[in-house]
């Protein structure tokens, strides 16, 4: 009798403490027809109190891992585990899941504060306890008092901060975001996107957040995991993901990049063009390449004598073809021999301010040219 | 004044705006003439022959009485037929919504390219006339009927089943001319049904039944209102389906409207028998209106 009871503490005690990752996605593909595979394999873990973000462009598969999560949508292959349970193939209602849809999804039919009350109400709350839950979320979500309109008297962002509230009030284990904040006005935006991170910390609830945007991305989440046509192309921190792109797509998806075509002399050597440049070639000696240089990495100067540039500095003469005034950046088009280079220059750091025409030297640390082998990531 | 404002073009068109539609009246008139001729009217001088005095034979008298509804209300073959119509009206509608429901539903949510063709073919029991279609109904369902033959060839049955000439007939009969109507009211009244909130409620922890009776139910209440109307109105006003699949032997308001006017030639009976189903078809259409407005 004693050994039988140790016995199950024991692997209780190992999930919980022994496994670093609270969700796990072992290899989840979701397959159409006969060949289309809208995920690939995807394996993700994301530790407890963590916010995942998955990136990417409309069709790479992001919304579909989501809905894969919430059960929403069968699994072709594989596995999904919240805190070391599989649920992988239990029905939504069974999974604990909080869900927060794009369009809000609250209930035409009930007020706010029946919508909030819904997942209680499934959960059996005694009358009394959910009253109190209820106005506690909505205080959370800064609408204390907005229980008794209908969704449809609402504005967008209130609907979306009653949606993460209904969401949440039932304390699940996980919480979906799908694109939250797409059908919001810019400003309204950013608040939003302060706010739910804000409300995700402060519960420590692990979170999944899908998003086309990579502001959004970069600015919420603790990790975020770049999609492409169904697979997983990167894994890391935001910094990871800017700074060291795993390959040519995130590069390009993340962030304004320079793409230009050239090709490995040697190891951590690029040509472009007619000039040879120090790089990060990521151990390849050879081969068509592209390289991509972020815009506000290259620094202009005034044209002087190539000479007098340290030789830790890449540096290439060119002449600037277009001027866009953005407000906080200027951006310039410049002509370097052939290619060109788009760069940004603060508005408020500026030294010069160049005119269409002028000659110019731009500089740029080897580190913050990335180089990949041509066709990588496409 | 007037001169400057009358010289600058702009000035006027708001103006003119205002002016009397006379395009929407002339648009809106044939149809309104139309109805006060022959709609408004004819209840009008229904109502005026409901309250004469008629002598035996169906004679009118210039006498005005309240005879014709103290006659009706207290003879108990007319509450029969009152309840019977009401039983009949009820009935057939709730069996009409569950069998049209599920059709709506599927037809809802089906991808949009099968959805115009299965639409006509859920709705093309309609280009056939319900006389038509009524003695069809008698060929299937009489004693020496195809579904009558097929169980007693079988063997399964040795007499064979009562389904005409009987109340069960008529119910047969009635839902079926129905359901098209059911389906096409269901129909229109699922705009706001998306799939969207039974995958939210489902997130919530709502199994497929609570989804249905929480979310799925009460979002397609103005369509189940609606057809439940239209079935109502249009089974209590039913005539041919009842006096044929019923044999004679099945009794309605409808049915004796028609025995008073055309047989008995008491006009006025059948005046006053007309005012009472008009009377509940009011009370039908109060009734939808209210639960309209609270599910909006």
């Amino acid at each position: 009798m004693q050994t039988q009871e140790l016995r199950q503490v024991i692997p209780a005690a190992e999930t919980n403490t022994g496994d670093q990752a609270f969700l796990k996605l072992k290899g989840i593909t979701k397959r159409y027809g006969v060949d289309y595979m809208a995920v690939d394999d995807l394996d993700i873990d994301v530790p407890k109190g963590k916010l995942l973000g998955l990136l990417g462009p409309s069709g790479c598969g992001k919304t579909t891992t989501l809905r894969m999560i919430a059960g929403l949508l069968d699994i072709t292959r594989s596995k999904i585990t919240i805190d070391g349970d599989d649920i992988s193939h239990k029905p939504p209602h069974k999974r604990d899941i909080g869900l927060v849809f794009q369009n809000y999804a609250l209930f035409p039919h009930m007020t706010v504060a029946q919508n909030v009350a819904f997942g209680l109400e499934m959960r059996g709350v005694g009358r009394v306890e959910a009253r109190d839950r209820v106005e506690e979320a909505l205080e959370m979500v800064r609408l204390p008092g907005y229980g008794e309109r209908k969704p449809k008297e609402m504005s967008g962002g209130q609907q979306q901060r009653v949606a993460l509230a209904r969401a949440l009030v039932i304390r699940p284990r996980l919480l979906l975001l799908d694109e939250p904040l797409s059908n919001l006005d810019a400003k309204l935006r950013d608040d939003m996107r302060i706010e739910i991170r804000e409300i995700q910390q402060r519960l420590q609830i692990t979170t999944v957040f899908v998003t086309h945007d990579q502001v959004e991305a970069l600015t919420m989440c603790d990790l975020v995991g770049v999609m492409h046509k169904g697979k997983l192309a990167q894994l890391g921190t935001p910094e990871d993901i800017y700074e060291r792109p795993a390959d040519l797509f995130v590069a390009d998806f993340v962030g304004r990049t320079n793409i230009l075509d050239g090709e490995i002399e040697a190891l951590d050597r690029v040509r472009i063009g007619a000039s040879v440049y120090p790089c990060n070639t990521r151990g390849l000696t050879s081969g068509k390449a592209k390289a991509a240089i972020r815009p506000h990495r290259i620094s202009l100067t005034p044209s002087r004598d190539r000479s007098l540039v340290s030789m830790a500095t890449n540096a290439a003469h060119g002449k600037v073809t277009r001027v866009t005034y953005i407000g906080d950046v200027v951006q310039y088009d410049i002509d370097i021999g052939g290619n060109t280079l788009t760069t940004e220059v603060h508005t408020a750091s500026a030294g010069h301010s160049f005119q269409s025409g002028e000659k110019l030297l731009c500089e740029w640390k080897p580190q913050d040219m990335q180089v990949f082998a041509q066709g990588s990531g496409n | 004044m007037a001169a400057i404002t009358s010289s600058v073009p702009f000035a006027e068109a708001p103006a003119r705006r205002k002016t009397f539609p006379f395009l929407l009246i002339a648009l809106l008139l044939p149809m309104a003439i139309i109805n006060f001729v022959a709609f408004v009217l004819p209840v009008i001088r229904l109502g005026m022959i409901s309250f004469i005095e008629s002598r035996s034979g169906g004679v009118l008298t210039n006498n005005y009485t309240l005879e014709n509804y103290a006659d009706f209300f207290t003879d108990s073959f007319s509450i029969e037929l009152v309840s019977n119509s009401l039983i009949l009206g009820f009935g057939v509608t709730l069996i009409t919504l569950c069998c049209a429901y599920p059709i709506a539903l599927f037809l809802h949510r089906v991808s949009p390219k099968w959805r115009n063709m299965l639409f006509v073919i859920t709705v093309s029991p309609l280009l056939v006339s319900s006389v038509v279609r009524t003695y069809g109904w008698m060929v299937i369902l009489g004693d020496q009927g195809v579904f009558n033959g097929i169980l007693m060839s079988s063997g399964i049955i040795d007499s064979p089943l009562r389904l005409t000439n009987n109340t069960l007939g008529v119910f047969i009969g009635m839902v079926e001319v129905l359901i098209p109507y059911m389906a096409l009211s269901l129909i229109a009244g699922f705009g706001r049904l998306e799939n969207v909130y039974e995958e939210a409620a489902a997130s919530l922890g709502a199994n497929s039944w609570t989804r249905f009776r929480r979310v799925i139910l009460p979002l397609t209440a103005p369509g189940i209102a609606l057809g439940c109307l239209l079935c109502f109105v249009l089974s209590i006003s039913s005539f041919i389906t009842p006096k044929l699949l019923g044999g004679g032997r099945v009794f309605l308001l409808a049915t004796e409207i028609y025995d008073q006017a055309v047989i008995q030639l008491e006009w006025p009976t059948a005046a006053a028998i007309s005012v009472i189903v008009l009377i509940i078809f009011g009370l039908a259409l109060a009734v939808y209106s209210r639960v309209v407005k609270r599910f909006d």
